[in-house]
């Protein structure tokens, strides 16, 4: 391989260091931003499931759906057994399961009220509970009351409570009637984000009671995997398993293929509304389907990182074509020189050639590198628990992930561009006579 | 002395056993009197539905609902509700505050529907949810269907200030109404709801509504003023007021989506 044209041209652009420099800068601020925004949207679906894989408790759910005599459709899990084998059946694995009921409730205490949605879990066995939740007030051991309940800090400051004390809890059982229940503060925790706000935790045994349900009934099963990005086969495999065991399920394969404005789980509700049956009809459904609206944000932020590469390659484009035209002039004895020694037309070309995609090189490093660091700063900046990005941070941090294949495809688009532009300047430069070349005088 | 003493005692004996027949007699009589006139409980509360029902007739009138709740600014919510019962059709469109103005309640055959005009989008909703932010329930603007609804689990008679009242305790038939026990308080003459309890499944008192005012429409007798009162969430009250009664017959479209989404722009 000659190896002479590239060192000359690796020598040319060190000749001119100051100008190098500015062109590389350039080219390395433009992929420092389209990385940076490639990084955050990388990390941003990610992070948004997992956030409310959390509040949810889980990254695949199964829930229940039945009528009751006079038509009335109900959410109820009566009999998880077969659910079980299914899931053991499938052979997949789950790092935790969690069985929840739901109702949303209006909390009063001396004449404050406030409109909750109280979530129904094992509090006392609740390991995802402990992990998740900060307490600030109260103790894990209140939560072996058996009408105890978890708010938040903001719940609490409204009602103003404190463990220990007794609030009422108006709301309607499952087949819509009024009812009302006491629950014990057990623990107030910090509120994660206006959802985290929100959620407030009892005692499922007593949440059924109270709603209608039975002792070992619920409403939704979520399970809780060791990493999200196996929740589609997972819930596939859960789907198979149950439809092999006999049981009605709502259609989740067709769902995979609608696109717009509405998710699969949305589809799956809609299927839902159109449809009757007997017995419970289950779903299985992931966070994802749930979610995959915010994926159409990280298809803009990419579509968005892709026009601003274009517009700002097309400036410094335009830039690096007029440099190159101007550096041929001021080489242009030395072409001349070059070409009466003997070096081709092409070589000339491939000189100009190899000196820009060096440059382009050298710029598309920089830029990632430079990008890295910012991200790595801003990864370090602690966010606040309230705040209204909390759902898009990782543990309270700002977290990016680019994926290797999308910075080598900038990489490889920048120098394709620069190559682009630099061949107009490289062309000319090689098609110049000799002769010409050495009687010209700068 | 013995004998004396005996003969008072027997004299005494002679006149506990009289007043005891007489006592007896007097309550049975009074029982059998009571009996005469207490009504089948059954029958008295279709009577108290058909006070309310105005099959055959279309009725509207506007009702101003002023809430009450401690520390709060008093809310004042003002609906236009149309009602068809023969077809047990009702539309409840909201007038004040005006940030809901527009906002309405339809119901079609066994489904009730709330419009919202800001996102033009109709949502499931349901009788047993309460209108707006008041204490008063989508239901109470409708015909009322205790006799359907609810079986009568105890009859007493009491007062209500200075009305004789019959005192229906009533049970629900199915678990898929608003209240699972209800005790109503009926004015003996004329038939007229006074006071209504509203317990919950687990039997705690939950709302209590009295019905201090009635208008005569057309012949039935229908609350002019309600007053409701939390009894979960005390110092919470709403006060309802019925203006503008009419029986004028409503055109068909009255009780449609378009017709909602026309008189909410």
């Amino acid at each position: 391989m000659n190896t002479v044209l590239p060192r000359i041209a690796a020598r040319n652009l060190l000749r001119q260091k100051k100008r190098t420099v500015l062109l590389a800068g350039a080219i390395a601020f433009g992929i420092m931003i389209v990385t940076l925004i490639n990084g955050f949207a990388g990390s941003f679906i990610k992070n948004v499931s997992e956030n409310f894989a959390y509040l949810m408790g889980g990254h695949v759910f199964v829930s229940g759906s039945e009528y009751t005599a006079s038509g009335k459709r109900i959410s109820v899990i009566r009999d998880d057994s077969v659910i079980m084998q299914a899931l053991s059946d499938s052979g997949e694995k789950w790092s935790s399961l969690q069985k929840t009921s739901e109702t949303s409730a209006t909390l009063i205490f001396e004449s404050k009220s406030i409109r909750q949605n109280l979530t129904g879990v094992d509090l006392a066995h609740s390991a995802m509970l402990k992990e998740r939740l900060a307490l600030i007030k109260g103790s894990w051991d209140n939560l072996a009351w058996p009408n105890a309940i978890i708010i938040s800090q903001s719940v609490a400051k409204k009602l103003n409570v404190l463990p220990g004390d007794t609030v009422v809890a108006q709301f309607q059982t499952i087949t819509g009637q009024n009812n009302v229940g006491e629950f014990r503060v057990a623990a107030i925790t910090v509120d994660s984000s206006f959802v985290g706000a929100m959620m407030t935790y009892v005692q499922l045994d007593y949440l059924n009671s109270l709603i209608g349900l039975g002792k070992n009934e619920y409403m939704s099963l979520g399970i809780m995997l060791e990493k999200l990005d196996r929740s589609g086969a997972f819930a596939n495999s859960l789907y198979t398993s149950m439809k092999g065991m006999g049981l009605q399920l709502f259609d989740r394969s067709t769902k995979q293929q609608e696109s717009g404005s509405t998710t699969p789980f949305q589809s799956m509700i809609r299927e839902q509304n159109n449809e009757t049956w007997t017995g419970t009809k289950y779903r299985v459904y992931t966070i994802d389907d749930v979610l995959a609206q915010a994926k159409q944000i990280v298809v803009a932020l990419d579509t968005a990182s892709v026009a601003i590469l274009i517009v700002l390659f097309a400036i410094v484009m335009i830039g690096i074509s007029n440099t190159f035209r101007m550096a041929m002039y001021e080489r242009i004895r030395e072409i001349g020189t070059m070409r009466a020694v003997g070096v081709q037309r092409t070589e000339i070309r491939s000189m100009f050639l190899y000196e820009a995609l060096f440059l382009a090189l050298a710029g598309a490093v920089a830029g990632i590198i430079l990008a890295l660091i910012a991200m790595t700063i801003a990864s370090l900046i602690n966010f606040d628990a309230q705040s209204p990005v909390f759902l898009i941070l990782k543990a309270g941090h700002l977290s990016f992930y680019l994926p290797p294949l999308r910075a080598l495809g900038n990489i490889l688009i920048i120098a394709v561009l620069t190559l682009v532009a630099v061949y107009a300047p490289a062309n000319a430069a090689a098609k110049m006579p000799p002769a010409e070349a050495l009687r010209t005088v700068k | 002395m013995q004998i004396i003493s005996t003969k008072k005692e027997g004299r005494h004996d002679r006149s506990i056993v009289l007043l005891l027949a007489l006592a007896l007699s007097t309550a049975l009589g009074v029982h059998s009197v009571s009996a005469q006139t207490r009504p089948e409980p059954k029958a008295l509360l279709q009577q108290v539905d058909s006070l309310s029902d105005f099959t055959g007739k279309d009725f509207s009138a506007v009702f101003t609902i002023v809430t009450q709740k401690p520390g709060e600014k008093d809310s004042v919510t003002q609906a236009r509700v149309f009602r068809r019962d023969m077809k047990k059709q009702f539309l409840i469109l909201i007038l004040l505050p005006e940030v809901n103005k527009g906002q309405g309640y339809l119901r079609e055959d066994d489904n009730v529907w709330f419009y919202d005009p800001t996102s033009r989008k109709f949502s499931h909703s349901s009788v047993k949810e309460n209108l707006q932010n008041t204490k008063a329930k989508n239901s109470d603007f409708t015909l009322s269907s205790f006799a359907e609804d609810y079986t009568v689990t105890g009859m007493n008679e009491g007062m209500v200030g200075k009305f004789p009242v019959w005192v229906l305790d009533l049970k629900a038939n199915t678990n898929e109404v608003a209240y699972d026990r209800v005790v109503l308080y009926i004015r003996k003459d004329p038939t007229m709801l006074l006071k209504r309890e509203d317990y919950s499944v687990n039997g705690r008192l939950m709302r209590t509504t009295a019905y201090p005012k009635y208008v005569e429409i057309e012949g039935k007798l229908l609350p002019s003023q309600i007053l409701i009162l939390d009894e979960i969430n005390k110092g919470e009250k709403s006060q309802i007021t019925m203006t503008e009664q009419s029986v004028t017959p409503l055109p068909d479209k009255v009780f449609t989506k378009a017709f909602l989404e026309q008189v909410s722009r």
